[in-house]
């Protein structure tokens, strides 16, 4: 093979190693949701409703088939959805699995229909007649939060708002400060992984407990709230993830599917499948994003950072959404919009506003998307008004290498990192001079812009972090089952999820570190509450640091034990042994034995053990938490070039940068994988997706003809450049890193954008950025002139 | 005790279909496509479903040699051709080549997209000898991937284009 590594040995952390979940895959035979069949398995298809928001009058049951269709009146045990947040004032929300009374957005399940395929299931939908009595619908974020709709979500609230909240850290200011003020707007968008949800469950009549294998992030958290709504104990439910397409937040949510479905289980007592489609997908369930700001910058002169001040509204939709809740990316939205940068003065409202569209939930990079958009397209009109290159503005504001670790204006611990470093690596890998120079020539109908945006991500937020926001789920140590076999092999169970991540080989490669065993002899097993430690799962680029130090520490207690059993059986002090090549071998090299050889003494050949061993053998669980457990920050910048077309409004990508420091990346082929995966979806958020709703509440986008998501050939040529600042607060350095792609394109293209038409005194100030938003642009700086 | 259920009459149709080298018997309902009859009636699970609408790719398979999506007609109309899923390239040496490179470049994530993308990988290495990076991109339209940003299955394309037949010979 040519253009091998130079070390082909290397397989720890830090390898490019190839993954091994790819075999399987790359065979067909990867075993998703819908690739699970049991026997005497029925599918369900639900009726929607068509209308936003009305009163249920009646539902009629197709006649002669009342036994096959179910609606909240049947399911009376069950209890709604609950993910109340405790901080004050929050309004909490009831959400039925089939709706109960009335229907809050379009697409709310209102009856299940069950039959022998999902078509025939759906024939019966289409029988049941539901009588609506229609009620002021609440389309409009603003006119919820400012209490002018008409409508009420939840009539036992006293506004349409699930929480409100505010932080104050004003302070004083130059007078002579150049203040800028803009309404900035993210669209509401659609996770999309390429899979959607899906459920098959059935009773197990041996174990005595319900059985649901679902293409679910966070199994531990799906089964506690499972448990809740179903009336089980825990541990009458498990919950196996199997191979799961994707999933970017969408799939770190309890569905009410996922309890009609568990409940019809057990009623019928037969397997029960429900595979969402994409339809189901796009206008019912899989909502995101959704921001409106309205934000002042104060920069002085000098181009410095004085003060932000922030009101920024979230469109909620109808329900908290378990477990995050409804106020996840308001509520951090106030603590994250400072960014990277120091300042002396800042203030930040927020409102999670409740209205007639479909709970918003968890996508990559959660309120980070939003809040780097709002900032850094503020700071680039700034640096306009300012007359200074946006990378001046920040190398004056940015928190700088010796100020590590730093505290923050809202008590945020940065770890580690030369935030201003990364960023002049990023201006200079896309050639921003040499773009600069094109740009100058270049004033017709095409215009050339450049842009770049900063931004820093806090991942693995740990307990003291997540308590005092109580909502049901509070992350605490993250723990790892560990053991040899017979034969040596290292079995390890771990309470994550990995769809796509890689942590089949990640967390492979920690195990070859700490035990110098190959990663082909490493078996991870996750997914499944049946056998795996209780963990809250896969969500807030967690994994590399929470699973990563688990297995870490269950390695090296596992090496203690081993290590006490070789110098017996070897006959060398234990701490003269060395972990290499899958055994032990004493330091003068004069003795080995293999990890299989000491397995096979303990399981098979227990007479050759000393007396006082220790009875716990060769299998222990292990725990890790960060400590200070604020969670690691990563951080990048993105630049890129633009060319906007002022006739048609279209824009492309010309070139494309980001530098970006993860700390000591665990494979950099993998992390890669993940910022260029992110930063498709960010190019997406920027200039393509949106699903629109119209003032009923309607949404406009439901098929992916409509709903329109990059291809190959949307992508830009790429430079990537990356920095290794360890953390100080991580096992082995290491950072979360696999949500960041997608945070700053958005910000990093507006801001290209708005420096093509800067000239032309027109400005963009929403996401997507669509061929009609531009012409709107240069529509209204036309009618201003 | 399960309970016992009756469900409306549906209508089936029995025909024939020539999959993966097989002749198989199948009893659907004429509106069933022929993604649903490959994975529900054959067991055959490597074709994924996306959208079920013609946009995402993941359904592609392979007809008389076409790739073809397999969401938008009934199965019905497909006697008499010879299909072709992703399980029928185990020991195809194209296909090894690609499942290699695929690996090599990180073209795959969550791996739902990856059947379809092979399929259509191994077409465009198969009648584009010559593409560049630009036209792989444009034959890659109508396949999507939600999770590698692409850039690993272009460039494990190319791989194969500039190695194949050479490398073909020495298996998987
Ligand atoms: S499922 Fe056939 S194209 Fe998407
Ligand atoms: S690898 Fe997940 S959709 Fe392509």
């Amino acid at each position: 093979m040519t253009g091998a590594p130079p070390d082909t040995q290397a397989k720890g952390i830090g390898a490019r190693l190839a993954r091994k979940e790819d075999a399987r895959f790359l065979s067909g035979r990867g075993e998703f949701v819908a690739d699970i069949r049991r026997p005497g398995m029925l599918d369900v298809a639900f009726v929607r409703a068509p209308v936003a928001h009305a009163r249920i009058v009646d539902i009629e049951k197709p006649e002669g088939w009342e036994s096959l269709v179910y609606t909240m009146a049947d399911m009376a045990e069950v209890k709604p959805i609950v993910a109340a947040s405790k901080l004050p004032g929050f309004q909490k929300s009831e959400q039925y699995p089939l709706a109960k009374d009335k229907v809050r957005f379009v697409g709310e399940m209102v009856a299940m229909c069950v039959a022998p395929s999902r078509a025939r299931a759906e024939d019966l939908a289409e029988q049941v007649f539901v009588d609506y009595e229609d009620l002021p619908v609440v389309s409009d974020m603003h006119a919820a939060a400012n209490g002018t709709a008409e409508g009420k979500l939840h009539e036992h609230w006293d506004s349409n708002v699930f929480l409100e909240t505010q932080v104050d850290n004003k302070a004083g200011i130059a007078d002579d400060v150049v203040s800028v003020r803009r309404q900035l707007s993210t669209s509401r968008q659609c996770q999309v992984p390429l899979e959607g949800r899906g459920v098959v469950c059935w009773w197990d009549h041996r174990l005595n407990r319900l059985e649901m294998t679902s293409a679910a992030q966070m199994p531990h958290i799906n089964r506690t709230g499972l448990a809740e709504c179903l009336g089980l104990d825990e541990g009458q439910v498990r919950v196996v993830s199997p191979d799961v397409g994707g999933g970017f937040g969408y799939k770190g949510i309890l569905l009410p599917e996922e309890i009609c479905c568990a409940w019809l289980a057990m009623k019928l007592d037969r397997p029960i499948r429900w595979i969402e489609d994409r339809n189901e997908h796009l206008s019912a369930n899989a909502n995101c994003r959704e921001h409106a700001y309205d934000i002042s910058v104060h920069v002085e002169r000098s181009g410095r950072l004085a003060g932000i001040d922030c009101d920024a509204i979230v469109d909620s939709g109808a329900y908290s959404s378990y477990p995050f809740s409804a106020c996840l990316e308001a509520a951090q939205i106030g603590s994250i919009l400072p960014g990277p940068y120091k300042m002396d003065s800042y203030s930040c409202h927020t409102r999670s506003a409740a209205t007639n569209k479909p709970p918003i939930l968890p996508y990559r990079g959660v309120a980070r998307t939003g809040v780097c958009f709002a900032l850094e397209v503020m700071l680039d009109i700034a640096a306009r008004e300012l007359g200074i290159e946006p990378f001046e503005l920040r190398e004056r504001s940015l928190v700088g290498p010796d100020d590590m670790p730093y505290t923050n204006i809202t008590n945020k611990l940065f770890d580690s990192g030369d935030y201003i470093a990364c960023m002049h690596r990023a201006v200079e890998a896309l050639d921003w001079s040499g773009w600069r120079a094109r740009q100058a020539e270049t004033n017709g109908r095409k215009r050339i812009g450049l842009g770049l945006a900063t931004f820093c991500e806090q991942g693995a937020h740990g307990t003291s972090v997540y308590h005092g926001w109580g909502i049901p789920m509070v992350p605490g140590y993250e723990q790892c089952n560990a053991r040899v076999t017979t034969d040596g092999i290292l079995e390890l169970q771990i309470g994550a999820h990995s769809h796509g991540q890689s942590m089949e080989t990640t967390m492979a490669q920690v195990a070859n570190t700490v035990l110098g065993i190959d990663p082909e002899q490493v078996r991870i097993m996750h997914g499944d509450t049946g056998g795996s430690p209780y963990s809250t799962g896969t969500w807030g680029s967690r994994n590399a640091v929470m699973s990563g130090g688990a297995v870490a520490a269950a390695c090296e207690k596992l090496a203690d034990r081993v290590r006490r059993l070789a110098s017996h059986l070897m006959d060398v002090a234990a701490d003269d042994l060395i972990f290499e090549n899958g055994g032990v071998v004493s330091g003068d090299r004069s003795r080995s034995m293999t990890l299989a050889d000491i397995a096979h003494t303990w399981y098979r050949a227990p007479q050759l053990l000393p007396d006082d061993v220790d009875p716990a053998g060769l299998g222990l669980v292990a725990g890790y938490k960060m400590r200070p457990d604020m969670g690691t920050f990563s951080y990048a910048t993105h630049a890129c070039a633009v060319e906007v077309d002022t006739v048609t409004g279209a824009v492309k990508l010309l070139d494309y940068a980001i530098c970006e420091d993860g700390g000591v990346l665990l494979n950099p082929m993998v992390v890669e994988g993940q910022l260029l995966g992110g930063l498709a979806q960010g190019i997406g958020t920027a200039l393509y997706e949106e699903i629109p709703f119209d003032d009923e509440a309607q949404p406009l986008a439901s098929t992916l003809a409509d709903y329109m998501v990059p291809g190959a050939a949307e992508m830009p040529h790429l430079t990537i450049e990356h920095m290794e600042t360890p953390s100080p607060f991580s096992t082995f350095g290491q950072k979360g890193i696999g949500e960041g792609g997608a945070i700053a394109p958005p910000a990093a293209i507006t801001n290209a954008v708005n420096d093509a038409l800067g000239g032309l005194g027109a400005e963009i100030h929403s996401v997507p950025i669509s061929p009609e938003r531009v012409i709107a642009a240069l529509e209204a700086a036309h009618e201003s002139d | 005790m399960s309970a016992h259920l009756e469900f409306p009459e549906s209508h089936t149709v029995t025909f024939r279909l020539h999959v993966n080298g097989e002749e198989r018997e199948v009893s659907a309902e004429p509106r069933t496509h022929l993604a649903d009859v490959l994975r529900e009636h054959c067991g055959l699970t490597a074709t994924h479903l996306g959208c079920e609408q013609g946009v995402c790719g993941a359904c592609t398979v392979e007809i008389d040699g076409v790739p073809q999506r397999s969401c938008l007609q009934s199965a019905t109309r497909f006697e008499g051709r010879e299909i072709r899923t992703l399980e029928a390239f185990e020991n195809d040496p194209l296909g090894a080549a690609l499942r290699r490179a695929f690996s090599e470049e990180h073209a795959l994530q969550c791996g739902y997209c990856t059947p379809g993308m092979l399929i259509t990988a191994r077409d465009i290495v198969q009648r584009l000898p010559q593409a560049d990076e630009a036209r792989i991109r444009e034959e890659l339209a109508g396949n999507l991937c939600r999770c590698t940003g692409y850039r690993g299955i272009v460039r494990a394309i190319q791989r194969v284009l500039e190695t194949y037949p050479h490398e073909s010979s020495d298996g998987r």
